[in-house]
C-alpha cells in the first residue's frame, strides 16, 4: 500500500495532475482572470516536472565540483521557463486590462459578442 | 557566424529604439539589405558543402545550444531575409512604422530565423513563445477594441499550445537525456513506438496548434484577418509566421519518424483542413478574412505534401516558398485596397482595376499563383505535390481543395471589375507599387523557371513531364470554367453566402478542442503504435 502511494505522490504525477487541472480549468471556465491562473497552474506543472527528472533524495546542487551532483540542465531551462512565464502574465494581464477598459466584463463568451457586435 | 544573423537586428533594433535617429527609416532598410545579404551568402556557403552546416553557441561541448543549416533552412531564411527587405520597403511612408515597430519587427525577425535554425528543442520552445508574444503586441497595434479580443485569444491559445510543447521536451529528456533535434532522432531507432508516444502527442498537439490543424485552427483567422492590424502585420503573419510552425512539423515527424508513424493520419488531417479552409473562406465577405481562412486552406495542402513524403514533399517544401510569396502580396493588396476604398466587404469594393492599375495586375499574378494557374508558382508546387506516391482519394481531395480555392478567388475577382459605388482616389505611393510588382514577377518567374529554381535551392531535381503538364493545365481550366458557373449560378443565388456566417470558438471551446486533439493523437498512436 505505502509503496502505491509512494508511486501516486511522486512528482512527476503531481506535474502531470496539475497540468491537467489547469487544462480542466481552462475547459471549464469563463473568466478571463482564471484562465490566466489556469496558464500559470499549468506552468507550474511543468516546472515541477522537469525538476523531477533525473531527481534522486540525496543529490547535491551542482555548484563547484560535488560528487553526487544533480543534473544541471533541467534546472537551468526552468530558470529560462519561469522569466518567460512571468514575461507572458504580465503582457495577457496588460492585454487584458485593456479589453476590460473597452467592454468591461471578465466574460470570454460576453467578450465575443461585444467584439460580434461591433463588426 | 549564423549566431550574427540572430544578435544583429535584435541589437540594431534596440539600439534605434533607444537613441533615437531622425533617419531611423532609411537605417532601418539599409539593415534589412545587410542581412539579405548576408543570408544569400550563408545559401553560397552552404549550398557548396557537402554536409550540413552547424555551430555550437558556447563552448560547452554536448551541453551547448546548437544551430543547424542545412540547404533547406538556408533558403528559409533568405526567404524570410527577403521578405522582411521588401516589407520594410513597403512601410517607409507609413505613419505608424515608428522606432517600437522596427524594434518588434527586426526581433521578429530574429526570432523566426531562430526557429528555422536552432537544432535545440527547448531554444525552439523560447523562440516560439517570445515571438507569439511580439506579435500578440503587433496584432493590437492600433488600439482597435477588436484586436484586443482577437489578441488575447491568439496569446492565450497559442501560450497553451507551447505549453504542451514543453512537456512534450521534459518526456523527451527524461527519456533520452538529450534536447539536440538530431541526436534524439538517432536515439529515436532504438525506442519503441509505445516510449515515446506520450511525448508524441504533446509535442504534435503544440505543432498541430502552431500549423492550424483543423479542429484547432480558430485562432489563426483571428489574428491574420484582425481589422485592427496593419496590412503589413497580417502580410508577415500569414506569409512568414505560419511557416516557421509547418517546417518545425516537418522536422518533428522526421525527429519521431524512426519510432513512430503517423503518415496517413496527418494525411486525413491535412485532406480535412484544406478542405474546411476553402469552404469557410468563401462564405466570407471580410476581405482579409478571406485570405486569413486561405491560409488554412494552403497548410493543409502543404501537410498532405509532407505526409505522402518523396516528391510530394520537396513539393511542399517548394510550395511553402511561394505560397509565402503570394500570400504576402495579396495581403499587401487588400490593405491597398481597403486603404483606398474604406471598407472591408467585399461586395461593396467595385472597379479596382479602374482605380489601381498596378495594385490589380500584381493581385492578380498573386490569384493566378495561389489557384496554381499554368506558367505560375502555385502550379509547379502543387504538380509535384501530386506527382509523389499518392492514393486516388488523396488525389481527388487534392483536385477538391484546388477547385475551391479556384471557386473562391471567383468571388475575390469580383472586386476588379464593374463600377465604385462612390468615386475614389487612389494615392499610393510608388515605392509600395514596385514593391508590389516585384513579388508579382516573383510568381511569374517561380513558375516559369519553376524546376531551375527548385534545383538551384535545394539541389533537387523535380521530374515534370511536358505532357502531364499540359494535362494538370487542362484540368485547371476546366476548374476554372465549373468554378465561375458554379459561382455565378449557384452561390450568388444563396442567401446565406452573403450574410458571411463563420465558426468561431469560443475560447473554451478552442481549449477543449485542443485536449480532443491530444486525446485523439494519444489514442490513434496507442491503436496503431507497435
Amino acid at each position: 500500500m505505502e509503496a502505491f502511494f509512494d508511486r501516486i505522490l511522486s512528482g512527476d504525477m503531481i506535474a502531470v495532475a496539475l497540468f491537467m487541472i489547469g487544462l480542466y480549468g481552462l475547459i471549464a471556465r469563463r473568466n478571463i482572470v482564471k484562465t490566466i491562473i489556469c496558464v500559470g497552474v499549468m506552468e507550474m506543472g511543468i516546472i515541477l516536472f522537469f525538476l523531477t527528472i533525473h531527481a534522486k533524495p540525496d543529490a547535491k546542487p551542482p555548484i563547484g565540483e560535488v560528487a553526487r551532483a544533480a543534473d544541471p540542465i533541467p534546472q537551468a531551462l526552468m530558470i529560462t521557463a519561469i522569466v518567460i512565464g512571468v514575461a507572458v502574465t504580465a503582457v495577457a494581464l496588460v492585454m487584458f486590462i485593456e479589453l476590460y477598459h473597452k467592454y468591461g466584463t471578465t466574460n470570454w463568451k460576453k467578450a465575443r459578442q461585444m467584439r460580434r457586435e461591433e463588426n | 557566424m549564423l549566431y550574427l544573423l540572430l544578435l544583429v537586428p535584435i541589437a540594431i533594433g534596440i539600439c534605434f529604439y533607444i537613441f533615437s535617429f531622425k533617419q531611423v527609416r532609411i537605417l532601418a532598410l539599409g539593415l534589412q539589405s545587410i542581412v539579405f545579404a548576408f543570408t544569400l551568402y550563408i545559401f553560397l556557403h552552404v549550398s557548396g558543402l557537402e554536409t550540413p552546416l552547424t555551430e555550437a553557441i558556447g563552448n560547452w561541448g554536448p551541453l551547448s545550444i546548437q544551430l543547424y543549416c542545412d540547404r533547406v533552412v538556408s533558403v528559409f531564411l533568405m526567404l524570410t531575409a527577403m521578405l522582411f527587405l521588401s516589407f520594410f520597403t513597403f512601410v517607409q511612408r507609413k505613419d505608424y512604422f515608428n522606432r517600437l515597430f522596427i524594434f518588434l519587427f527586426a526581433t521578429l525577425q530574429s526570432l523566426i530565423m531562430l526557429i528555422f535554425l536552432s537544432a535545440d528543442l527547448f531554444n525552439i520552445f523560447v523562440a516560439v513563445e517570445i515571438s507569439t508574444v511580439i506579435c500578440g503586441i503587433l496584432i493590437m497595434y492600433k488600439h482597435d477594441s477588436r484586436s484586443l479580443y482577437d489578441g488575447l485569444v491568439y496569446l492565450m491559445t497559442n501560450i497553451v499550445g507551447m505549453l504542451f510543447f514543453l512537456l512534450g521536451i521534459g518526456f523527451l529528456y527524461r527519456h533520452f537525456g538529450t534536447l539536440n533535434i538530431y541526436q534524439m532522432a538517432a536515439y529515436m531507432r532504438d525506442a519503441s513506438g509505445k516510449d515515446v508516444l506520450l511525448p508524441f502527442a504533446f509535442i504534435m498537439t503544440g505543432v498541430g496548434l502552431k500549423c492550424a490543424l483543423m479542429p484547432v485552427f480558430s485562432w489563426l483567422p483571428k489574428a491574420h484577418g484582425t481589422p485592427g492590424a496593419p496590412s503589413i502585420v497580417s502580410a508577415v503573419l500569414s506569409a512568414l509566421y505560419v511557416k516557421g510552425g509547418i517546417y518545425l512539423f516537418l522536422r518533428m515527424r522526421d525527429m519521431f519518424a524512426p519510432a513512430i508513424e503517423m503518415d496517413g493520419f496527418f494525411l486525413a488531417m491535412g485532406i480535412i483542413t484544406g478542405m474546411a479552409g476553402w469552404i469557410i473562406a468563401v462564405s466570407q465577405k471580410d476581405i482579409k478574412l478571406i485570405l486569413a481562412y486561405h491560409t488554412i486552406s494552403q497548410l493543409g495542402l502543404i501537410l498532405i505534401g509532407i505526409s505522402l513524403g518523396g516528391a510530394s514533399q520537396w513539393g511542399a517544401v517548394y510550395h511553402i516558398v511561394n505560397h509565402a510569396v503570394f500570400k504576402s502580396l495579396l495581403f499587401l493588396g487588400a490593405g491597398m485596397i481597403v486603404d483606398t476604398y474604406h471598407t472591408r466587404n467585399i461586395y461593396k469594393i467595385r472597379g479596382v482595376f479602374r482605380t489601381m492599375p498596378v495594385v490589380s495586375i500584381a493581385t492578380m499574378a498573386a490569384i493566378l499563383g495561389i489557384t496554381g494557374a499554368p506558367l505560375f508558382n502555385g502550379s509547379i508546387s502543387k504538380y509535384l505535390i501530386q506527382s509523389g506516391e499518392i492514393n486516388r482519394a488523396a488525389e481527388i481531395a487534392i483536385l477538391l481543395i484546388n477547385g475551391g480555392t479556384i471557386l473562391s478567388f471567383v468571388k475575390y475577382s469580383h472586386i476588379f471589375f464593374g463600377n465604385p459605388e462612390e468615386p475614389v482616389v487612389s494615392s499610393i505611393p510608388i515605392i509600395q507599387k514596385g514593391v508590389v510588382i516585384g513579388l508579382g514577377v516573383l510568381c511569374l518567374a517561380g513558375g516559369v523557371w519553376g524546376t531551375g529554381f527548385i534545383r538551384l535551392l535545394f539541389g533537387y531535381a523535380p521530374n515534370i513531364s511536358p505532357l502531364s503538364y499540359v494535362w494538370k493545365c487542362l484540368i485547371w481550366i476546366v476548374s476554372l470554367a465549373l468554378g465561375y458557373i458554379l459561382y455565378t449560378m449557384v452561390l450568388t443565388k444563396w442567401n446565406k453566402i452573403h450574410q458571411g456566417f463563420s465558426i468561431e470558438l469560443t475560447f473554451n471551446q478552442i481549449c477543449a478542442s485542443i485536449a480532443g486533439l491530444f486525446a485523439v493523437l494519444l489514442a490513434y498512436g496507442w491503436l496503431t503504435a507497435a
